[in-house]
């Protein structure tokens, strides 16, 4: 048996996402309370800039007489710009405000004030428990559909799918005034003009099959959340991928860019609230072996992004094209005939 | 469990970063032989959050070949006498490394040897502090960059015995500093190993602000390095706090009567027991190319070397190592051409799927390249700190080694022999005669960690079928014009026949000898060149029996080190021409 690595482009399942303050902090919502995508669910005080000062250096003096010479006392409040220490006609002044820290070793410390920071709930729904000072759990039920890349933040927008089919790729002219504040969905990928164009017109994030490597580094240092459905490169999005996005074309969803590849991973996804008044029962658990009849997507070329249904486990290992022997399925991808995958290249869809 | 007299049965488990392998050892006819082995990912991750979800899933598959249960229905290990096993030991190196900023004073120096320290487990250096003016940090600048860092341990080096102070106490004082901005459950610990007359002053400085820990000064002369004690510690810091984060690993460690090992540990101890079994007069080496990490082991002069370069293997790191040392670090290995875009994708994409294997030849290549740079990189760090002694004739080359292991899917799972020896070649450079041995199954760091608990199963296990032997391989050392003739070789089968070859510089002969077939090899340097065959010097021959292995007798007579031409085309033409000589 073959227990695959699995992504999520699923119409409607329960959704549960934790929300979890980068320190402690209070949380500002309740249990059995609903949320909206962006009302604050717990606030935190992050520790501030701060500044070394080498106050006997910059005096000319050892380190044990600093004493003598400061105008300030440790706990106290300082202003930028405040005298701290003075001898003769050399001054030390505080480069921020804050609080002188700490002294010792002929240097003092500033800390800047703490930064307040406010965590989102993410997503519309029902806080289901409460971490008590670090964050919440937030339930509600809808559409997910899990990238493979992303960049940028999170955000929450109307979906606008602006190509007709997933082999198209988004075009600077596709983007015009409507796309202010939606989620953009393209097909297989997009260029500098189009990050350009949607920075503009403050787009609240883009969705497309693929993106071109040369683009990298100017996306991860957009603000918008993008998400990457397929892999590096030039690939049209998927077919159900595409699909459940247009299904849903006009509705609010949540989108998150950020990724963590190892040790809590964590994937770019889109969310989709929709109402159900019961979940369909034929939702699939996660983790189990895969199986004859399984929806898989494979993820390496020259089938990459091809999304098919397993139609023979293959008992022994087989010759592909660079020699290697492997295990693998018959997967029929909608060609003449079913194509032999090796089973490290399939991934299952739910 | 049972006791060490009545262990018949024994099933390893290796969880890796991405894959975890089991194999089952048993004893047949009173010898300990490798039975069956299973594969299936790594499950540290949702959906599954439980690493024994994946030694389950690959034990599956050997009760599928068995038939034999290793599992209750209520998910216990069963004992021997239900079916199951005797005895349950495992590695790993999927849990996160141990992030670690180094301070010293000479970059070159306690630096280095604080670097090769932390090699010795797996971790990642986030930040480097050094008091000799290179990066020339203000104090506020390094207190930054140790906050940024937020690591789980800060080392400090530096001060030889009866040397400098000042400057060493001024890096335990921005250290102090950095830890106390830091929330105090979040505050890294401070491992000193300097100058050891500063220990109380160390202690007076750091008291209130991080946990404290004092090593052996890892640099106590110019000349001297000494790991030995602060690994340790690093080590042992690094199964305490940062293994422990991998989910499941409390259930698999119910399973088994000995403590989980780090595979890189597991894997040096089986370098160091071949190196008791072979010539004690050059080394052992083990190679472990992983997804995420790649292991250098040593074994000189009865002494264990350990390196770990923490995220570089053949899945994870491939990116960053293109950002950092450009296209024509990893290019010149390819013998095709490909683009810098199309490479950037292929890197990408494999850290997307890190199970994916790639169905295109240029993929292969690239993996293959990737493993030689992550090979070639933990050997810089590691070399350093060997002491060959007599196996090192030249200072500048790499020691003798008699054995060397390749492991990890990287290399095992390469479609042909003859890429495998051709990618451990050109990555290490060996010289003289040594044997590739092929870690087939990746039962090197399972042995390794069986031997704590039944060291013959560990020795008998090497024999049972698990390792193959790659090829036995000779480098000369020398120079000449390519062309010319520098070896005769004479090779005389166990039968009688046999035949003779002149080798030439520059090329790569690779000659009939199969795995379980075995010769004597005569080589004669020819008289002008005196090239050195690792057969007592420079223009000395002799005969030695040599072992055969599925990619041969490869005579490698490329030269040392390795030069690879400058013109990409004409490099790509050299590379396939030596593909074409392996049978890759």
């Amino acid at each position: 048996m073959y227990y695959p690595f699995e992504t999520q482009v699923a119409p409607l399942i329960n959704v549960r996402r934790e929300r979890m303050l980068p320190s402690p902090g209070e949380v500002t919502v309740r249990i059995g309370e609903r949320v909206d995508p962006m009302q604050v669910v717990a606030q935190a005080n992050l520790p501030g800039d701060f500044r070394v000062l080498s106050v006997a250096h910059l005096l000319g003096i050892s380190d044990a007489k600093i004493k003598n010479y400061m105008r300030v006392k440790v706990g106290e409040s300082v202003r930028r710009g405040q005298i701290l220490a003075k001898r003769r006609s050399r001054v030390v002044k505080s480069p921020i405000a804050g609080v002188l820290a700490s002294s010792g070793g002929g240097r003092v410390l500033v800390e800047a004030p703490p930064t307040p920071f406010e965590l989102r709930a993410y997503i519309q729904g029902s806080v289901t428990n409460v971490l008590q000072g670090r964050g919440v759990v937030i339930e509600t039920t809808g559409a997910v559909i899990q990238g493979v890349w992303g960049a940028g933040g999170e955000s929450f927008g109307v979906l606008k799918k602006l190509v007709k089919s997933p082999d198209k790729p988004l075009r600077a002219r596709d983007i015009d005034p409507s796309c202010h504040g939606t989620i953009v969905i393209g097909g297989s990928g997009f260029n500098a003009a189009v990050l350009e164009r949607a920075q503009e017109l403050q787009v609240r994030g883009i969705v497309t099959g693929s993106l071109p490597p040369e683009l990298i580094p100017e996306v991860r240092r957009s603000p918008i959340p993008i998400i990457i459905t397929e892999g590096i490169g030039a690939f049209p999005m998927s077919e159900p991928f595409f699909q459940l996005l247009a299904t849903n074309d006009g509705r609010e969803a949540s989108i998150s860019g950020k990724i963590k590849s190892r040790w809590g991973v964590v994937r770019p996804e889109i969310i989709i609230v929709l109402p159900a008044e019961s979940l369909p029962s034929t939702q699939a658990q996660p983790g189990m072996p895969l199986t004859v009849g399984a929806r898989v997507r494979a993820v390496r070329a020259p089938y990459l992004g091809q999304v098919g249904t397993v139609v023979t486990l293959v008992d022994h290992p087989r010759h592909i094209e660079t020699d290697a022997k492997v295990r693998g399925a018959e997967v029929d991808i909608g060609q003449r005939e079913p194509v032999f995958i090796p089973l490290m290249n399939l991934e299952a869809l739910r | 469990m049972a006791q060490d007299s009545s262990i018949d049965s024994i099933l390893l488990a290796d969880c890796g970063t991405v894959m975890t392998k089991v194999v089952l050892l048993d004893r047949v006819g009173g010898q300990y032989r490798f039975v069956a082995r299973g594969e299936a990912l790594t499950t540290a991750e949702y959906p599954w959050s439980d690493v024994t979800a994946g030694v389950r899933h690959a034990v599956e598959q050997i009760t599928n070949v068995t038939g034999r249960e290793f599992f209750s229905s209520t998910g216990d290990l069963l004992a021997a006498n239900m079916q199951g096993a005797d005895v349950f030991a495992a590695t790993t190196s999927a849990s996160p490394p141990l992030e670690v900023v180094l301070g010293g004073l000479v970059r070159d120096l306690s630096v280095a040897s604080a670097e090769r320290a932390a090699a010795g487990t797996y971790s990642q250096v986030k930040a480097i502090i050094a008091s000799d003016g290179r990066g020339g940090l203000t104090e506020e600048e390094r207190v930054n960059t140790i906050h940024k860092a937020a690591p789980d341990v800060i080392c400090i080096a530096g001060g030889l015995e009866n040397g400098a102070t000042r400057p060493v106490l001024e890096i335990v004082e921005t250290a102090a500093l950095a830890c106390s901005l830091m929330e105090e459950s979040k505050r890294p610990r401070i491992l000193y190993a300097g100058n050891s007359q500063l220990r109380q002053k160390v202690v007076d400085i750091v008291k209130g602000q991080a946990e404290l820990r004092v090593a052996d000064n890892v640099r106590p002369t110019l000349a001297e390095e000494n790991l030995f004690n602060v690994q340790e510690e690093l080590d042992e810091f690094y199964r305490q706090n940062k293994m422990t984060q991998l989910p499941g690993l409390d259930a698999l460690e119910a399973w088994s009567p000995t403590a989980l090992t780090p595979t890189a540990r597991a894997f040096s101890r089986i370098v160091q027991y071949l190196w008791h079994l072979g010539d004690p007069s050059s080394g052992v080496l083990g190679v472990d190319v992983g997804a995420a990490n790649t292991t250098i082991a040593a074994a000189f002069d009865g002494h264990p070397f350990l390196t770990v370069h923490g995220d570089l293997g053949v899945t994870f790191g491939g990116e960053r190592l293109l950002q950092e040392q450009g296209f024509e670090t990893l290019a010149r290995w390819i013998p095709e051409p490909l683009t810098e875009d199309e490479m950037h994708g292929l890197l990408i994409n494999k850290e997307l799927h890190p199970v994916s294997i790639p169905q295109e030849p240029g993929g292969v290549w690239l993996e293959q390249a990737l493993a030689r740079e992550a090979i070639r990189g933990a050997l810089e760090v590691a070399r350093p700190g060997w002491r060959p002694g007599a196996a090192q004739p030249y200072p500048h080359l790499m020691p003798l080694c008699d054995t060397i292991i390749v492991s990890g899917g990287a290399l095992v799972n390469t479609p042909r022999p003859g890429q495998i020896a051709l990618t451990v070649l050109d990555a290490l450079q060996p010289i003289g005669v040594s044997t590739l041995v092929l870690d087939k199954y990746g039962l090197a760091s399972a042995l390794g960690s069986v031997a704590a608990v039944k060291p013959l199963a560990a020795v008998e296990a090497l024999d049972s079928g698990g390792f193959v032997n790659l090829a036995t391989v000779v480098s000369p050392v020398g120079r000449a014009r390519p062309g010319d003739t520098i070896l005769r070789v004479k090779i005389t089968y166990d039968d009688g026949s046999g035949f003779s070859v002149e080798v030439q510089y520059g090329n790569i002969e690779v000659l009939p000898l199969l795995p379980g077939q075995q010769a004597v090899l005569e080589l004669r340097p020819t008289g002008r060149h005196r090239f050195d065959v690792g057969l007592g010097g420079p223009g000395k021959g002799g005969k030695r029996r040599v072992n055969g292995g599925i990619a041969g007798l490869i005579i490698d007579a490329r030269g040392r080190p390795l030069r690879l031409a400058s013109d990409p085309e004409e490099r790509q033409v050299q590379t396939r021409q030596w593909l074409w000589d392996v049978g890759g």
